[in-house]
């Protein structure tokens, strides 16, 4: 059973076509450049082959996500909130402001801390999405939507799509 | 004497320059990564250090025993903690690329950034009251934390969070006290990593933070700009 398939990265391909004389099933040679995942044997030939590094290897299984400590969670989830203060404070600095400089800085500010945020989360527990903490939080929203308008769809379809590695 | 960036380590030397560190402009900034003036310090000195915290090597593993984030956490979790979560999501579905799992979690993100109601003092003092207060003792806090548990993932985040938010909360600063005329006629770069923001006409060539090249930054564009 293969347990692993060709990426290409469009933005490192340099389009020498090494990939294209190596892959035994012709995976690789496709009129869009993504390599067709259905031929993907999952050899690694073409990754080996590739000079510009533009080919992983990606697992299709991933392993269970590592534990974090209780007492590095409760000072990280403190961090959480105040990050997703500042986010919303400066989202809406630069929604109610006419000064073009004072919006530009204050779009930077809350992308800016949106990446720290999304950082903080990912080494808090959710770091796979393939994590029994995200399958919690999926199950939760699939059947106690939180509100009326909530894509419930979207939550139902990921709990179809995405395996929980905890369970 | 010398004195060095706080943020992307750049050396002042004063006997290698024409003016010594102490008598350029309260304006001048770092020119590697834009870090102000004050961000600079004579090497090694210990206060407000922001200097990766380094994990004793002798120190035991930490035990791996917590079980996974209990529920009840999550449903302490606002929307805009919430939006975050499902946009990192996102992201580490693109990483496996899987581009309708990272579309789904978007679509949630999106849900969740649109139902964040309005902070009640939304304002630019407030603004930095909170980067203040993550200097001053968030960081910390969560540095010691990680620091005993041997965790190495949440140390990194400290070190990069901390330098960025040491150059919004300073960028914030200058516009309080300058007004915009420093943000005319130039961009704001923010990089799409780490979140490193960058006022120049171009990005600086590797992120002073987490050392991406480039093209990883994105120009944040003007409201009237497409
Ligand atoms: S060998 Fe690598 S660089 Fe060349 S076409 Fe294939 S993926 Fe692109
Ligand atoms: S891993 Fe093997 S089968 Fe898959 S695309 Fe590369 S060369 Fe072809
Ligand atoms: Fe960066």
């Amino acid at each position: 059973m293969k347990t692993r398939i060709a990426v290409r990265n469009l933005r490192l391909c340099t389009k020498d076509c090494l990939c294209l004389y190596v892959c035994p099933t012709g995976a690789t040679d496709t009129e869009d450049s993504i390599i067709d995942i259905s031929k993907c044997t999952g050899c690694g030939d073409c990754a080996d082959a590739c000079p510009g590094g533009a080919i992983s290897m990606v697992p299709l299984e991933y392993p269970p996500q590592q534990k974090k400590e209780d007492s590095v969670l409760t000072e990280s989830y403190r961090m959480i909130k105040n990050k997703a203060t500042q986010e919303k404070t400066a989202a809406q600095i630069a929604a109610s402001t006419d000064d073009d400089a004072l919006y530009r800085l204050m779009t930077a500010v809350a992308r800016s801390v949106r990446l720290v945020n999304e950082d903080l989360l990912r080494e808090s527990g959710y770091m796979l999405p393939q994590s029994g903490n995200t399958h919690a939080l999926l199950h939760e929203w699939a059947e106690n939507p939180p509100a009326d308008d909530f894509p419930v769809e979207a939550a139902r379809k990921l709990l179809e799509l995405i395996p929980d590695n905890d369970a | 004497m010398k004195y060095v960036c706080s943020i992307c380590g750049y050396v002042y030397d004063d006997s290698a320059e024409g003016i010594p560190f102490s008598e350029l402009s309260d304006s001048w900034v770092c020119p590697l990564c834009g870090a102000a003036k004050s961000l600079f310090s004579p090497p090694k000195t210990t206060a407000g250090s922001i200097t990766p915290a380094r994990t004793d090597p002798t120190e035991a593993a930490p035990a791996r025993t917590t079980a996974a984030h209990s529920t009840e956490e999550m449903h302490r979790l606002t929307a805009g903690e919430l939006s975050a979560l499902c946009s990192n999501l996102a992201r580490g579905c693109e990483k496996q690329y899987k581009n309708e799992e990272a579309g789904l979690f978007r679509e949630i993100a999106a849900y969740f950034a649109a139902v964040t109601p309005d902070e009640p003092d939304g304002d630019l003092t407030h603004l930095l009251s909170l980067f203040e207060n993550d200097l001053t003792t968030g960081y910390p806090a969560v540095q010691s934390a990680a620091q005993t548990a041997g965790d190495r993932g949440t140390q990194r985040v400290c070190v990069w969070g901390q330098k960025v938010t040491v150059i919004l909360n300073s960028l914030v600063q200058r516009y309080q006290r300058e007004g915009s005329a420093f943000l005319r006629n130039t961009q704001i770069w923010v990089c799409s990593v780490c979140g490193f923001a960058y006022v120049g006409n171009t990005p600086p060539e590797l992120c002073p933070v987490c050392k991406v090249p480039a093209w990883k930054f994105d120009k944040i564009e003007g409201r009237n700009s497409a």
